[in-house]
C-alpha cells in the first residue's frame, strides 16, 4: 500500500494550465466538420484508421488560429513532446515533422497530468507486462528500472505480476488493430512520464516550476485594487538609469583595482601560498603603522574611513582638535544600539539621551529641531532603529563638513607619508631552503585576539567616559 | 480452507481490476459508446462486491489471534495484494468519472478522441462478469446517470480504504513477495506466443517485424508456391534450349 497522501490530494491538485489548454485543442482537433483530417493506416495486413501526417497538423493549427507556419510548428511540438500526440514510425523520438510521418492521438486516460501523476505500481506492472511480451528482452535502462523497483516495492510484488498477467489476457481479448493501438499508447506514455535515460523529462520544471500550481487566485476586486496599489507604489520607486549604474560600475572596479589582492597581487606575499603571514599582521587592527593602500582607501569614501578601526581612531584624533568629536562618539553610540543586543537597548538609549541629546548635555550634537523633536518623540518608546534619522543626520553633516577638511589636513597627510609600501619577500633562489609548509596561524585567531584587547580597552574607554 | 477461498476470491478481484482499466482506457476515444459506459457499471459493482467480500474474510481471518505464525505471514502477504488491487480501483473509478464528466454521449456533437481503437470491449468486460455474452439493457442517459452513482461510489472505497487501514494492523513493508524478478516469465500462459504475433510496428527496432501467425502462415505457402512456379518455369526453358542446341 502506497502511502496515500496523492490519492487524498489528487482532487484538490490542480491540472497545470497549459495541460488544460493543450486538451482544448485536441478536443477540437475532434471536430467532425472542422477538425483534423483523418487517414488510415496500413500495416501488412490490418488497417488501422485515425492516423494524420504532420502536414496536416500544422494545417490545420495554421488554419485554426490564424498563425504562422513557425508557431504552429511550435505549437505542434508541444503537443508531441507533451505526449497528447504520438509519433507512430520512430516512437521514440518526439518531435514532430512537418512531413508526411505519421502521427496519432493518445487516449484521455493516458494524457499528461499532474493529477494523476504515474505511480510506481503502475510502472512495475507495464515492465513485467513488457517483459512478458518481450520474453524478458527488455531495454537496459528497463532492466534496470525493473530491478530498482523489485527492490523498492517488494512487497507488492505478487501483485504486480498477477495484475500483469491478467492485463495481458483482457487485452487479448480484443481484435488485433485495437491490440496494436494499446501498446503504441501504452508505450507513447511511459516514454513522457519515465523518459529514458539521456532525455529531458517533460514534466520537470526545474527552476520555472511555478511555487503554488493549487492556489487559484480569484479574479475579483480585491485582487486588483492590491494590483493596482503594488504598481502606483512601483511607478514612485527611484530609479536609477542602467548607464549611470554602470558607469559607477566601472569607476568603482578601476578605483579599487590596485587595492584587490587577488587582482593585483598583494605584497608582501599571499599568505596562503608563502605561509608568510606577514600581509595579515601588517593590516591587522593593532599595526603600528599603517600600508600605503589602506591609508589611501580611507579617502575613497567616508564609509571607509569609518569602517577602518585604525582610520576611525585617526579620524577622532582630528576631530578632537577640530571640537567636534561628540559627533563621531555619537554616531558610534547609535551603530552600537544598532547591532548590538536587544536586551540592552533601552539603557543604552538613556545614556545617548543624557549624553548626547538633553538640553545642556555634556557632549550635545548639533541635529535640526525637526529631526531632535521625531527623536525625543521616538524614545519615549525605543528600539534598535530609533536613533537612526539622528545618527543619518550626523553622519551626512560630517561626510560634507569634517570629512574633506580631514583630507586636506597635515594629520592625513603625515599619515600617507609615514604608511609603509611593505617589500616583497624575496623568494629564495634554492628550493630547498624555502620554509618548510606547515599549518599556519588562522587569521581569525589573530583577529580574535586583537578584538578581546579592543573590548577591554573599549570598556576601559566608556568608563572613562561617563565620569 | 480459508487461504484457499481466499485466494480465490483475490484472483477474481485482480481479474476484474484489471479488465476495469482496460475499460477506462478506452474513455473518451473512439471505442466509448453506451455500451462500454454500462460495461463500466456492472464491471465496477462487480468489483465492489468482491472488495467487500475480501475484505470481510481478511479482515476475520486477520483478526483471529489463534492462527500460527507462518498462517499469519500468508494472510499478511494477501493483505498487501488486496489493498493493491483496491489502489488501483480507487484511482481508475476517480478517472473514470473524471473523463466521463469530460466527455459526455448525449450531446449534438460528440468530441470523442480519435485514437484509432474501433472495436468494442464486449469481450473484456464479459470475461470481467464471468459470462459468456454481455447483456445491454441501460436506458440511453446512462452516461450521465451513471456518474452519480459514480460519485457515491467513490466515497464508499475511499471510506472502506481508510477503514481497512484503522482497522487491520498490517505493516505491509514488512511483506515479503513470493515471487522474485523476472517471475512473470516462467508462466504456463501461452501470451508469449500470441502476443509475438501481434505486429510490433511501435518497437525500438525501426523494422517491421512480423511475427508468426496463422494468416501469415497463408501468405507465406502462397509464395513458396510462386517461386517453385517460377524455378519449373525456368528450368523448363532451360530444358527446351538444352534440348535444341
Amino acid at each position: 500500500m502506497t502511502i496515500n497522501t496523492l490519492a487524498e490530494e489528487g482532487l484538490r491538485r490542480e491540472q497545470m494550465a497549459c495541460f488544460r489548454k493543450m486538451e482544448k485543442v485536441i478536443v477540437a482537433m475532434q471536430d467532425p466538420d472542422m477538425g483534423m483530417k483523418m487517414r488510415n493506416q496500413r500495416l501488412l495486413i490490418t488497417v488501422i484508421p485515425h492516423a494524420m501526417t504532420g502536414q496536416d497538423i500544422i494545417t490545420w493549427l495554421i488554419q485554426k488560429y490564424h498563425i504562422y507556419e513557425e508557431e504552429a510548428l511550435h505549437l505542434g511540438e508541444m503537443l508531441v513532446r507533451y505526449g497528447y500526440i504520438y509519433p507512430l514510425k520512430e516512437p521514440r523520438c518526439l518531435v514532430l515533422r512537418p512531413d508526411e510521418s505519421p502521427y496519432r492521438f493518445q487516449t484521455p486516460y493516458f494524457w499528461t497530468s499532474t493529477r494523476w501523476p504515474a505511480s510506481e505500481l503502475d510502472y512495475a506492472i507495464y515492465l513485467a507486462k513488457k517483459n512478458i511480451r518481450k520474453q524478458g528482452e527488455l531495454m537496459e535502462y528497463e532492466k534496470e528500472r525493473y530491478s530498482l523497483l523489485h527492490k523498492r516495492i517488494n512487497h507488492t510484488w505478487d501483485f504486480v505480476v498477477m495484475q500483469a498477467r491478467e492485463q495481458l489476457r483482457a487485452s487479448k481479448q480484443r481484435r488485433k488493430a485495437d491490440r496494436i493501438v494499446l501498446e503504441c499508447q501504452e508505450q507513447a506514455y511511459w516514454l513522457i512520464n519515465r523518459p529514458p535515460p539521456g532525455v529531458q523529462n517533460m514534466l520537470d520544471w526545474g527552476l520555472e516550476r511555478p511555487n503554488n500550481l493549487s492556489a487559484r487566485i480569484p479574479l475579483n476586486s480585491d485582487y486588483y485594487k492590491s494590483e493596482i496599489e503594488t504598481s502606483r507604489r512601483a511607478l514612485g520607486r527611484n530609479r536609477v538609469k542602467s548607464s549611470v549604474c554602470l558607469e559607477g560600475f566601472v569607476k568603482y572596479s578601476e578605483q579599487y583595482q590596485n587595492h584587490d589582492p587577488i587582482m593585483q597581487g598583494c605584497l608582501p606575499s599571499n599568505p596562503w601560498i608563502s605561509d608568510d603571514i606577514a600581509y595579515w599582521t601588517m593590516n591587522s587592527e593593532m599595526a603600528p603603522v599603517p600600508t600605503r593602500l589602506r591609508v589611501e582607501r580611507w579617502s575613497f569614501s567616508f564609509m571607509e574611513l569609518l569602517t577602518d578601526a585604525m582610520g576611525r581612531r585617526e579620524f577622532m584624533t582630528y576631530l578632537e582638535k577640530e571640537f567636534s568629536a561628540e559627533n563621531l562618539h555619537f554616531w558610534q553610540a547609535c551603530e552600537e544600539i544598532k547591532h548590538g543586543e536587544s536586551s540592552k537597548i533601552v539603557e543604552k538609549v538613556e545614556d545617548v539621551y543624557k549624553n548626547f541629546l538633553a538640553p545642556g548635555a555634556a557632549r550635545w550634537v548639533n541635529i535640526d529641531s525637526k529631526t531632535m523633536d521625531k527623536t525625543l518623540e521616538g524614545i519615549k518608546r525605543p528600539h534598535r532603529f530609533v536613533l537612526d534619522d539622528a545618527q543619518m543626520h550626523i553622519y551626512f553633516l560630517m561626510k560634507k563638513d569634517s570629512y574633506p577638511r580631514y583630507l586636506k589636513s597635515d594629520l592625513y597627510k603625515n599619515m600617507l607619508a609615514k604608511a609603509v609600501v611593505p617589500q616583497e619577500t624575496k623568494k629564495s633562489v634554492f628550493p630547498f631552503m624555502r620554509r618548510q609548509r606547515h599549518s599556519s596561524p588562522s587569521p581569525a585567531q589573530a583577529s580574535a585576539q586583537a578584538a578581546e584587547e579592543d573590548g577591554r580597552a573599549g570598556t576601559n574607554s566608556a568608563a572613562g567616559s561617563q565620569l | 480452507m480459508g487461504k484457499e477461498e481466499c485466494k480465490t476470491m483475490l484472483d477474481a478481484l485482480n481479474k476484474v481490476t484489471a479488465c476495469y482499466r482496460h475499460l477506462v482506457i478506452a474513455l473518451g476515444s473512439t471505442s466509448d459508446s453506451q455500451n462500454l459506459r454500462e460495461e463500466l457499471k456492472k464491471t465496477r459493482k462487480k468489483a465492489q462486491e468482491l472488495a467487500v467480500a475480501n475484505r470481510t474474510k481478511l479482515t476475520t481471518l486477520l483478526k483471529d489471534k489463534t492462527i500460527s505464525k507462518e498462517d499469519r505471514a500468508e494472510y499478511e502477504r494477501l493483505w498487501v495484494l488486496f489493498s493493491s488491487s483496491m489502489e488501483l480501483l480507487e484511482v481508475d473509478m476517480k478517472r473514470s468519472l473524471e473523463i466521463g464528466q469530460d466527455f459526455p454521449l448525449k450531446v449534438p456533437t460528440r468530441h470523442l478522441i480519435q485514437t484509432g481503437m474501433t472495436g468494442n470491449t464486449n469481450a473484456v468486460a464479459a470475461r470481467a462478469m464471468s459470462v459468456q455474452n454481455m447483456k445491454y439493457e441501460a436506458d440511453s442517459n446512462i452516461d450521465t446517470a451513471d456518474l452519480r452513482d459514480l460519485q457515491s461510489e467513490i466515497t464508499q472505497v475511499s471510506q472502506m480504504m481508510e477503514e481497512m487501514e484503522m482497522k487491520v494492523q498490517v505493516a505491509p513493508w514488512a511483506v515479503v513477495a513470493k515471487q522474485e524478478a523476472g517471475a512473470e516469465l516462467k508462466s504456463n500462459m501461452s501470451v508469449g506466443n500470441s502476443s509475438v504475433g501481434v505486429i510490433s510496428i511501435c518497437e525500438e527496432e525501426p523494422k517491421d517485424d512480423e511475427g508468426g501467425g496463422g494468416r501469415e502462415g497463408g501468405s507465406t505457402s502462397i509464395g513458396a508456391v510462386l517461386v517453385f512456379f517460377v524455378i519449373l518455369t525456368v528450368a523448363l526453358v532451360l530444358g527446351y534450349l538444352v534440348v535444341n542446341m
